[in-house]
């Protein structure tokens, strides 16, 4: 037993000494670039962003870090947004969770409603920053707002829009791809049926948000009752009774018949298929400009969502990330935090953030900023989204969705899908069955929060 | 303590005492069988109970507090955070059993592991009877089978995903050259093959060990008499090693039978992500999409919950109705 203590006892001492060492080799290190900056706080964030997008997250961070010396803030990689959620969730649970926690749009509801989170504009104001919630621009405000300030701050917005290979629709004898669904319909079968392209679109992973989701906000079709969600918990599904709607299933369903669309599965990603020339076109988020312009090797270019004929194209809605502040956590953390929303908001940091990703910029300074620098007519493909989004006069179809646990019946109305691309379902038959689970989610999650 | 060497009567002979005092002790525990190893108990209880802590110990993190959690979570409805929770008794369970959806999901669990299970100790039944016949480069022939249990299953289904994916995949192109339609992200029996083959090559390994072991134990007299009789290869296999090995076949079945109900979940997520429409969603899939994916926390614990009674139903029913077709004695 002795001997075991004595063990125990060096054991420790040597830890000791290890860590004094690493200590005094970490203040070192410290002291040569800043003379406080063993004092710094840590403040814990949580996001989503992989791939090139994570890089620049990273290099976000580390500036942030470097413009002051009173906080460090450290961010982690949790996984795609539902990993990050789940693993944000079960440490809340015991405690442990960060300060900051990026959550996707979809994720609205059930943070909002969680109880666990401080609103951004309280926490501003509590450690005495003064955000202008006005400048926020209107379609990414007028999603986040509940009762006239923003539950959380808008951090990566985006809006899906048409990508194509300019190449090849040259070569196809097409300028640009056209602003109808119809017109669109016959450039993408000329491309296949000149052999141009074996794949004309290739279908993306959230095309349940780019090509149903805002399909049905571009036409005004109603998605929910109550304004999608906005009015009230008693929301049900509707965009199983929409003809359009319907008839955009079939559409897909027909173009993946006739080998013009392309669904990627597992094992690459659909980004892939149009960056490496396979396929002609790609209705995928805005922010993918990170990826294709820093991958695609041929004249890309890209554009607004087509619409029906004859019908008057509404703003589309947004999606993406925002920055959600956790509740538990000390108070000079919270003073991390806010720091970093600052930061984050700031004009300067929103251009260059957008630039960098393809995320909208989301407060109007921003946006008047690249403007005044003439970004957007060097790049105007960066403008579409932004325009897309602010286009015309919003509707309550068109504004946004607010469906408790959306995670969950989008992930049922694309299994119901699945079923029309196996051939086992017509596509009202698989919309119907989507709303009608759908309905039940909405009535569980309207059961757990009644009176709220 | 004199008598304290008695009370395990694993001592071996050195360690027996005299008779007299043997058979007093005999007497005085109770049920000694002949050998006495099933019946050896401890004087100091203590000693049982340390030897048994660390089991306990891990039983009690990873399988009674899980558990006790899953049943409690199993009759609410809650969100996420655990701030709102309300009681539904069976609630959760009713509305999966009903579900047309988790019914087609057990069916195909079902029949994906029996048909994962089979294929998997029949194809590793013939590596290891080739074994034998194998003269050069035996390392490497095993070294080769072995190989797959080595890669992670996550990497192994992303390879397969990309192999066979319809659009860039070398071996879809081949299947498609031979003018056969192939699409796992279309065809929903595609999947299901792809998800099998994939299963199986990941687990022929771990069962082709264990065959291979157990063929070297087959008495070699009994098969040079048969092959003094004139019995060829595959018949001295099936009459006499295919008989001998059965405890080890029996053991394969159940942990084949484990591994396609509760292990081939990271292979899905990979390969197929429970689709095309479900079609590949096993039910522990299911039960990681719907709690961790969705943050169904209620659903996905009544789940867990009917599989844990699935499993302990499927390895009494195992050992009840194999068992006995099990010769242990070599």
């Amino acid at each position: 037993m002795k001997r075991e203590v004595h063990q125990r006892r060096r054991h420790r001492a040597s830890n000791k000494i290890l860590a004094a060492g690493v200590a005094v080799s970490l203040l070192s290190l410290q002291m040569a670039g800043s003379a406080f900056a063993q004092e710094r706080v840590k403040v814990e964030w949580w996001h989503a962003l992989g791939g090139r997008l994570g890089d620049i997250v990273a290099e976000l961070v580390t500036d942030f870090n470097a413009s002051q010396d009173k906080y460090e803030l450290v961010a982690t990689h949790k996984g795609n947004y539902e990993e990050n959620m789940a693993a944000m969730v079960a440490a809340y649970r015991v405690g442990q969770q960060p300060t900051l926690i990026q959550a996707a749009e979809r994720g609205f509801m059930t943070m909002l409603n969680s109880g666990a989170v401080i609103p951004v504009p309280e926490l501003m104001e509590q450690q005495g920053y003064d955000i202008d919630w006005d400048d926020f621009v209107a379609p990414v405000s007028g999603f986040f707002l509940v009762d006239g300030v923003p539950a959380a701050l808008p951090f990566n917005s985006s809006t899906p829009i048409f990508w194509y290979n300019g190449d090849m629709f040259k070569q196809a004898g097409f300028d640009a791809p056209g602003e109808t669904w119809q017109d669109v319909e016959k450039q993408l079968y000329a491309i296949k049926e000149q052999g141009i392209s074996s794949c004309s679109m290739a279908l993306a992973n959230d095309f349940f948000w780019s090509l149903i989701e805002n399909y049905s906000a571009i036409h005004d079709q109603p998605y929910g009752t109550l304004a999608n969600g906005f009015d009230g918990l008693a929301t049900e599904f509707v965009f199983n009774k929409s003809p359009l709607v319907v008839g955009q299933l079939e559409r897909l369903a027909k173009w993946m018949d006739g080998g013009v669309l392309q669904i990627a599965g597992q094992g690459l990603s659909p980004e892939q298929l149009f960056t490496s020339g396979t396929c002609a076109t790609y209705v995928a988020s805005t922010a993918a400009h990170a990826g294709i312009s820093s991958t695609a090797p041929f004249a890309w270019s890209a554009t607004y969502l087509p619409h029906e004929e004859g019908i008057e194209p509404k703003n589309s809605t947004i999606g993406g990330g925002a920055l959600w502040v956790l509740k538990g956590e000390k108070d000079e953390e919270y003073a991390g935090a806010a720091a970093f929303i600052d930061y984050v908001a700031s004009p300067e940091v929103q251009a260059w953030w957008s630039s960098q990703t393809g995320y909208v910029p989301v407060t109007n300074a921003a946006y008047d900023m690249l403007k005044a620098d003439g970004y957007f007519e060097e790049n105007p493909t960066r403008e579409i989204a932004i325009l897309q989004l602010g286009r015309g006069e919003p509707t309550e179809n068109s504004r946004g969705f607010r469906f408790g646990n959306h995670n969950q019946s989008m992930q049922i109305l694309v299994e119901e899908i699945q079923g029309v691309w196996t051939g086992q379902q017509t596509a009202q038959q698989a919309l119907d069955n989507a709303a009608a689970r759908g309905n039940e989610i909405l009535r569980q999650y309207e059961q757990l929060h009644a009176g709220q | 303590m004199p008598d304290s060497n008695v009370t395990t009567e694993m001592g071996g002979a050195t360690a027996r005492p005299p008779i007299a005092l043997g058979l007093a002790l005999t007497r005085l525990l109770p049920r000694t069988s002949e050998s006495g190893l099933k019946t050896a108990h401890f004087r100091k209880p203590w000693i049982a109970a340390g030897l048994l802590a660390p089991q306990l110990l891990i039983l009690l993190f990873f399988f009674f507090i899980p558990s006790y959690k899953a049943l409690s979570l199993a009759f609410v409805q809650v969100d996420p955070f655990g701030a709102r929770e309300i009681f539904v008794g069976f609630e959760n369970f009713s509305r999966l059993l009903m579900s047309p959806d988790y019914q087609r999901s057990a069916f195909f669990t079902l029949w994906f592991t029996a048909v994962q299970a089979f294929v998997t100790i029949a194809l590793a039944m013939l590596f290891a009877f080739a074994t034998d016949f194998v003269i050069r480069g035996r390392g490497i022939y095993k070294s080769v089978i072995l190989m797959p249990y080595a890669i992670a299953p996550v990497i192994s289904g992303v390879l397969w995903a990309f192999l066979f994916n319809p659009a860039v995949g070398p071996m879809a192109q081949f299947i498609h050259s031979l003018g056969l339609p192939w699409d796992p992200n279309r065809r929903p029996f595609d999947a299901q093959m792809l998800v099998i083959v994939a299963t199986v090559w990941k687990h022929i390994c771990y069962d082709y060990i264990f065959l291979v072991a157990a063929l070297l134990a087959v008495p070699h007299s009994l098969l040079e008499a048969a092959k003094l009789d004139g019995a060829r290869p595959v018949r001295r296999f099936f009459t006499i090693s295919l008989p001998l090995i059965t405890p080890t076949i029996f053991f394969l079945i159940v942990m084949n039978v484990v591994y396609g109900l509760f292990e081939t979940f990271g292979i899905i997520d990979a390969v197929t992500k429970g689709g095309p429409a479900g079609a590949t969603n096993t039910l522990v899939y299911k039960v990681f999409q719907d709690g961790f994916v969705q943050l169904n926390l209620g659903s996905s614990a009544a789940q867990s919950v009917i599989l844990m009674i699935v499993a302990i139903l499927f390895t009494v029913l195992q050992f009840r109705a194999l068992e006995r077709k099990v010769n242990y004695q070599v």
